[in-house]
């Protein structure tokens, strides 16, 4: 698994599962992903040509343009004397296999007529969501108490995540959200309310550029002893200016996380998938 | 079942098959191919075929109407498949399967003879290419 002609946004992950494709089957020769005219999205041999791609969709769409009969084509599977060639269309890309006869018919189709266009369709949906720019941490000045750091992705006391397949792969093609540290200052007063943090409203603006459209209206503020905890936010006002690095969190959610004042706390940002927008 | 006839051409019908073939045709192998597809079309859920050689074809369909789609699909069923065996560098074609929305079809690939079965989804195409193999 070596080569892709013409990287984008959705070829990295592409490439990845072609390379799966090789572990999973290893009597699987050739890979490639392509579409119409003929740009290689993956591959997973060193022969990339476009004119050969583009020959392989022409041949398949000529079949797909004759079988109205047949109520269209779904799959594509040729047989020949050693080996078979798998082809299938997903959303206007096209995914072709050839693989040994040897190989676990049953295992080779699962992957190249179920997983890669379940895998296509699901990236369809999440592509276009995504920002166009990489989230890059924006440098903070030292005088700010704050600093960003990144954690692993693994979240093992998010266990409703692992109930929830789809958004756990939405999840994955996010940019990762960024996580701030903050110092806690406790807030009170008649006009507080009780279930709603305060964060400092640079960083909020951040997150705004970061996920463009998607609406965020929740963070998770976690302990640095691991407890943690989901609610809605909202920036400081801009006025306050002593608000730098700072998280005014009420006394309710100060109870609920054992914390008090001038310790410190991780926030990242909940960033809802479409998913979950829908419901 | 459509029927034609030319002075180069003649045609017999069989019960439902209709034979077309070259004046001059005498291919062993397409006659016993042809003997093995009038087995196979009885089979619950195979609706028909298409056999072609260098010289003459045949065909049986349940739907008649739809004879030239089911041709055309045939032909360029054959020509794609070569395509696309020859872009991924696999040398011999011996036979294709076209999973269709409402049916599929077999394609085998017999030296000069090129068949397409056609069939519904839920019928198992490799018992019918061993019968036309055999």
């Amino acid at each position: 698994m070596t080569e892709v002609s013409s990287p984008n946004s959705s070829s990295t992950p592409l490439q990845t599962i072609l390379g799966e494709f090789r572990n999973i089957s290893p009597e699987t020769t050739k890979a490639v992903i392509f579409k119409e005219d003929g740009e290689i999205l993956a591959c997973n041999e060193g022969d990339t040509a476009k004119d050969r791609a583009k020959n392989l969709a022409a041949a398949f769409d000529e079949i797909a343009n004759h079988s109205e009969v047949i109520g269209g084509v779904e799959n594509l599977t040729i047989q020949g004397v050693n080996s078979q060639i798998n082809v299938t269309t997903t959303n206007g890309r096209y995914l072709a296999t050839v693989s040994s006869r040897m190989a676990d018919e049953k295992r080779v189709k699962a992957l190249t007529f179920v997983v890669l266009p379940t895998i296509i369709k699901l990236m369809d949906q999440i592509v276009p969501s995504e920002p166009e720019n990489e989230p890059t941490d924006p440098p903070n000045s030292e005088a700010e108490k704050e600093k960003e750091t990144t954690k692993p992705p693994e979240e093992p006391k998010h266990t409703e995540q692992l109930s929830n397949p789809h958004r756990m792969l939405s999840e994955q093609n996010f940019p990762k959200p960024p996580v701030n540290q903050f110092m806690v200052e406790k807030i009170a007063g008649l006009l507080v309310a009780s279930d709603m943090v305060r964060v400092d409203a640079d960083i909020v603006a951040k997150w705004v550029d970061l996920y463009g459209d998607r609406e965020i209206s929740q963070v998770n503020v976690e302990t640095l002893e691991g407890r943690s905890v989901r609610c809605k936010f909202r920036p400081v006002r801009e006025a306050d200016s002593k608000a730098k690095g700072i998280i005014q969190i009420p006394e309710r959610i100060l109870q609920t996380l054992r914390l008090v004042e001038g310790k410190l706390v991780i926030v990242k940002p909940v960033i809802p998938t479409e998913w979950e927008e829908k419901r | 079942m459509s029927s034609k006839s030319s002075p180069t051409q003649t045609e017999t019908s069989l019960t439902n098959v209709a034979v077309i073939s070259s004046s001059d045709a005498d291919d062993p192998a397409f006659a016993s191919l042809g003997a093995s597809l009038v087995e196979i079309r009885k089979m619950n859920g195979v609706l028909g075929y298409i056999i072609r050689g260098n010289s003459s074809a045949a065909f049986d369909l349940a739907e008649g109407d739809k004879i030239t789609q089911f041709a055309f699909l045939s032909y360029q069923l054959c020509e794609s498949c070569l395509e696309i065996a020859k872009q991924l560098s696999v040398a011999t074609i011996e036979s294709a399967l076209v999973e269709g929305k409402s049916l599929n079809v077999l394609f085998v690939n017999v030296g000069e003879n090129k068949i397409s079965v056609f069939m519904e989804k839920n019928i198992d195409h490799s018992g019918i290419l061993k019968r036309v193999l055999i």
